[in-house]
């Protein structure tokens, strides 16, 4: 517990720091905010009532002072795109973004971890070599133009794929809201039509984000196991006697599981960022294509507080990380 | 940590076994509507507001089109058996007809008298007046409402309400059916806390009532089944928001959806060929130009800007780039707008002409330039490429410096950017307003500097003319000096693409881009 306040304490000054860092950086990005909202046909007088509007005409110092004023009365402001506030904008995509990176994380974890067990212990192998073609493959693959391709073959050619349209199909309510992440809320209610429904949904670009990670830990997974594999203990366990899986399993994979927890952490960021091209070609209703959409138009508010909430996500990520670390290895805990 | 999984497994049980009420548990109740009741839309983004006086990007107008209605609205009339919109002609709408003064500066309109709000509340002349009011002042229209030379809205009685302008002006009966001014609720609105509750709800006497609205993902709009005027024939429209254009084509070759916008060029082709699917491709008043600044060398040489507009490869634009979706455009003003007229227009893809324009200007070596290029269309970029290899061939340097759009609207409005490429579509189909702001040496959207006093003249004397004949005598005037003196290249017209499924009656073409869905009927 101790750990984790300072660990939370420790990143006020970072989160800060972003703050401020991408208020400025927005404030010098050429591009009037006001004047790609009003069109190429408004009159300058129209362009000049809009910044006064937005704030936009007040000192820098000022407006970041709002701004801070703003977030610390939990006010993250006005996305002027859409014309919600950005916190009902975020509350109504954050989860199908959270939960399209929390299944392909899955994914990626079901997928990798096993193929980098099978690669380190048959090295050099026709295993380890197929292994290591898809991993160079899945880890090389264009987003966009895979995400096409299975929407093409799989949705348009053999029909196995709903229509790329949101998170359920036409005609389906979604599950009754809890937490906002569609298979969840279904199991909760019980709601099997719904949850079918959002699998379905949630598989094809589930499975198209998470064949970059996928590689990523397969490799990671194998590199660690062959370090460990080749320690002392393992030797002994192996002359005790113990059978083979045992020894993979329980003794080296458990060793190992640092490694492959900490890289899960890191792709988890990673995830959100990928989902912003995929949510883009899935038209998968998140806060990627929100966030994309906002930098098209200058829009400041939604675009800081992506930001923001990035940072939490990774320092929270980072956190949990360390947290599981601890409890698989004691040594961890006291540094 | 063991406790809070024991506990989740206990609610779940507990869900499963029919104790909590789920979204989907009585799915078949809600009551499924057939076929030819429906229709669902795709459509490339979800707009940014529902206020009708702040909408202006074409998702936006079009909700504001199905839940409003506005005092006067435009003709239609049949084009080789297509119906589309007659601009020029103004026919009654909430205003069943109206009396012009003497001298064209007051305007009287007596309202229907059974026109109802969606809630019920009549259409009152105060209505009106309120709501001319909220144009005024909001950020988007108030433009329009300056434009249309408005001095001030009077109730003369619960059904008449009378407006007075500055001064006489043709644009004014041509601006009032525009989405900006439609007519709201103003009581609705106050009870709900002013104008900024409009950006998100509507408060309408209009033919569809806007049931869901997620800029996002999609939005609904069911029949209103107490309008005062046709009974809309669709019951349900549902407009699906997908970015991606690729997946728009498929999902409509597939029948997921009855209609799409912003279907591709290259994409056309294949959707003809498709089974069921019809293609309604007509122009609209969207024009693309090269434009080159007046004020800076050597384009401040009417015979260089001509040189360059006898160099543009007209024909590979048409058709390579755009696959025949576009029409040669041949002024200033789109062929579809009254008034239009192409004398003094001269040019063709003449590379000899060019090189001889450009030696009389004492360039015959040529010279080079900065070509300023927005993102966010990708044909621009293919003309631009295309254009610059024409110009190579006559000598001329073309330097294009990409930008992305919000840099590329502020960079134009310095008016320093030596030459660029940028779309148009005026809002009002009048060669008035089009060359007011474009091309007159006050309008605020020249940033080419163009500045003729021939052009501004004829454009004063028009603006306050009643004869339609001896206005456009005067339009067709300025258009010919502006197409000898070629501030722009005039590259083509945008044509209006609307592909939907077969079976889908009475879509009809106008110069906004917007589809009324109250016209349509699916027979299918």
């Amino acid at each position: 517990m101790n750990l984790v306040l300072r660990r939370v304490a420790a990143m006020l000054p970072a989160l800060i720091g972003v703050v401020v860092c991408i208020f400025v950086l927005t404030r010098v990005l050429p591009g009037d905010p006001a004047r790609t909202l009003a069109g190429d046909q408004a009159d300058p007088s129209v362009v000049a009532k809009i910044r006064t509007d937005m704030g936009l005409d007040r000192p820098l110092h000022i407006q970041l002072v709002r701004y801070f004023s703003d977030l610390l009365h939990g006010n993250l402001g006005f996305a002027w795109h859409t014309g919600h506030s950005v916190a009902s904008d975020f509350a109504s995509r954050l989860p199908a973004t959270v939960e399209l990176a929390l299944v392909a994380l899955v994914i990626a974890l079901l997928a990798g971890v096993p193929l980098g067990v099978i690669s380190a212990t048959r090295r050099d192998r026709p295993v380890d070599h197929a292994g290591r073609v898809f991993s160079l493959l899945g880890a090389s693959m264009p987003l966009f133009w895979l995400g096409l391709m299975v929407i093409v073959v799989f949705y348009n050619k053999l029909g196995w794929a709903p229509a790329p349209l949101g998170r359920v199909a036409e005609g389906i309510n979604p599950p009754t809201g809890i937490t906002g992440l569609y298979l969840v809320d279904s199991l909760l209610t019980g709601d099997v039509v719904a949850f079918r429904s959002a699998l379905s949904h949630i598989i094809w670009p589930a499975l198209c984000l998470a064949t970059g990670s996928t590689a990523i830990i397969a490799r990671m997974t194998r590199s660690a196991m062959l370090e460990v594999i080749g320690q002392d203990y393992v030797r002994t366990a192996v002359s005790k006697g113990l059978k083979p899986s045992v020894v993979t399993l329980k003794h080296a994979l458990r060793n190992a599981a640092p490694v492959i927890v900490t890289i899960s952490g890191l792709q988890f960021g990673q995830l959100m960022g990928g989902a912003v091209i995929t949510e883009t070609v899935f038209t998968w209703p998140g806060i990627g294509s929100y966030v994309v959409q906002s930098v098209l138009a200058t829009d400041y508010a939604p675009v800081q507080a992506f930001t923001l909430v990035a940072a939490v996500v990774y320092l929270a990520a980072n956190l949990v990380v360390d947290l599981v670390n601890a409890r698989l290895d004691p040594r961890i805990a006291d540094a | 940590m063991k406790r809070t999984v024991l506990a989740l497994a206990a609610a779940t049980a507990l869900a499963v076994s029919g104790c909590a009420a789920n979204a989907n548990s009585n799915s078949n109740s809600s009551a499924k509507e057939d076929a030819g009741d429906t229709l669902v839309a795709a459509y490339s983004e979800g707009g940014k507001t529902l206020d009708p006086a702040e909408a202006n990007d074409v998702t936006s107008d079009t909700f504001v089109v199905a839940a409003y209605d506005q005092l006067v609205t435009y003709a239609r009339t049949e084009d080789g058996g297509k119906p589309k919109a007659k601009t020029d002609q103004i026919v009654p709408m909430l205003a069943e007809s109206w009396k012009a003064s003497a001298n064209n500066t007051s305007y009287t309109f007596k309202l229907r008298a059974d026109a109802k709000f969606q809630d019920g509340a009549p259409v009152t002349a105060d209505a009106v007046v309120k709501s001319f009011d909220h144009i005024k002042a909001s950020s988007s229209a108030s433009f329009l409402y300056k434009m249309a030379g408005i001095a001030k809205v009077t109730k003369v009685d619960e059904q008449n309400v009378k407006i007075d302008l500055t001064a006489p002006n043709h644009l004014f009966l041509q601006i009032l059916p525009m989405y900006s001014f439609s007519i709201i609720d103003m009581d609705k609105v106050a009870q709900n806390g002013g104008a900024k509750w409009l950006a998100t709800n509507t408060a309408g006497s209009g033919p569809y009532k806007i049931t869901k609205w997620d800029p996002s993902t999609e939005a609904a709009m069911a029949r209103n089944d107490s309008y005062w005027g046709d009974k809309p024939k669709l019951g349900q429209v549902n407009v699906k928001f997908i970015a991606e254009a690729s997946n728009r084509v498929q999902l409509l070759k597939k029948g997921e959806v009855g209609l799409a916008l912003e279907v591709p060029p290259k994409d056309v082709q294949s959707l003809k060929a498709a089974d069921g699917v019809m293609i309604d491709s007509r122009a609209g008043n969207k024009i693309l130009f090269f434009a080159m600044n007046n004020k800076i060398k050597p384009f401040d040489d009417p015979r260089v800007r001509q040189a360059v507009s006898y160099a543009i490869p007209y024909d590979k634009l048409l058709n390579d780039v755009m696959k025949g979706q576009a029409s040669p455009m041949k002024s200033s003003v789109a062929s579809s707008t009254p008034g239009f007229s192409d004398a003094g227009y001269t040019y063709t893809h003449d590379l000899d002409k060019a090189r001889a324009l450009l030696a009389q200007a004492g360039l015959p070596q040529g010279f080079s330039f900065d070509f300023t290029l927005g993102s966010g269309f990708d044909d621009w970029n293919d003309d631009a490429v295309l254009i610059q290899a024409e110009l190579a061939k006559i000598g001329v340097k073309m330097n294009i410096k990409k930008m992305a759009r919000p840099q590329f609207l502020e960079a134009l409005e310095t008016k320093k950017v030596q030459a660029y490429i940028t779309r148009w579509t005026s809002f009002v189909n009048d060669p008035g307003y089009h060359l007011g702001l474009l091309l007159t040496s006050q309008g605020s959207s020249n940033y080419a500097n163009f500045s003729d006093p021939v052009v501004d003249k004829a454009w004063q004397q028009a603006a306050t003319e009643p004869d339609l004949a001896k206005r456009n005598k005067l339009y067709g005037a300025a258009q010919q000096e502006i197409n000898v003196k070629a501030p722009w290249a005039y590259l083509y017209e945008y044509n209006i693409v609307v592909a939907h499924r077969a079976g889908l009656d009475g879509y009809t073409s106008y110069p906004d881009g917007i589809v009324r869905f109250f016209q349509l009927s699916v027979t299918k």
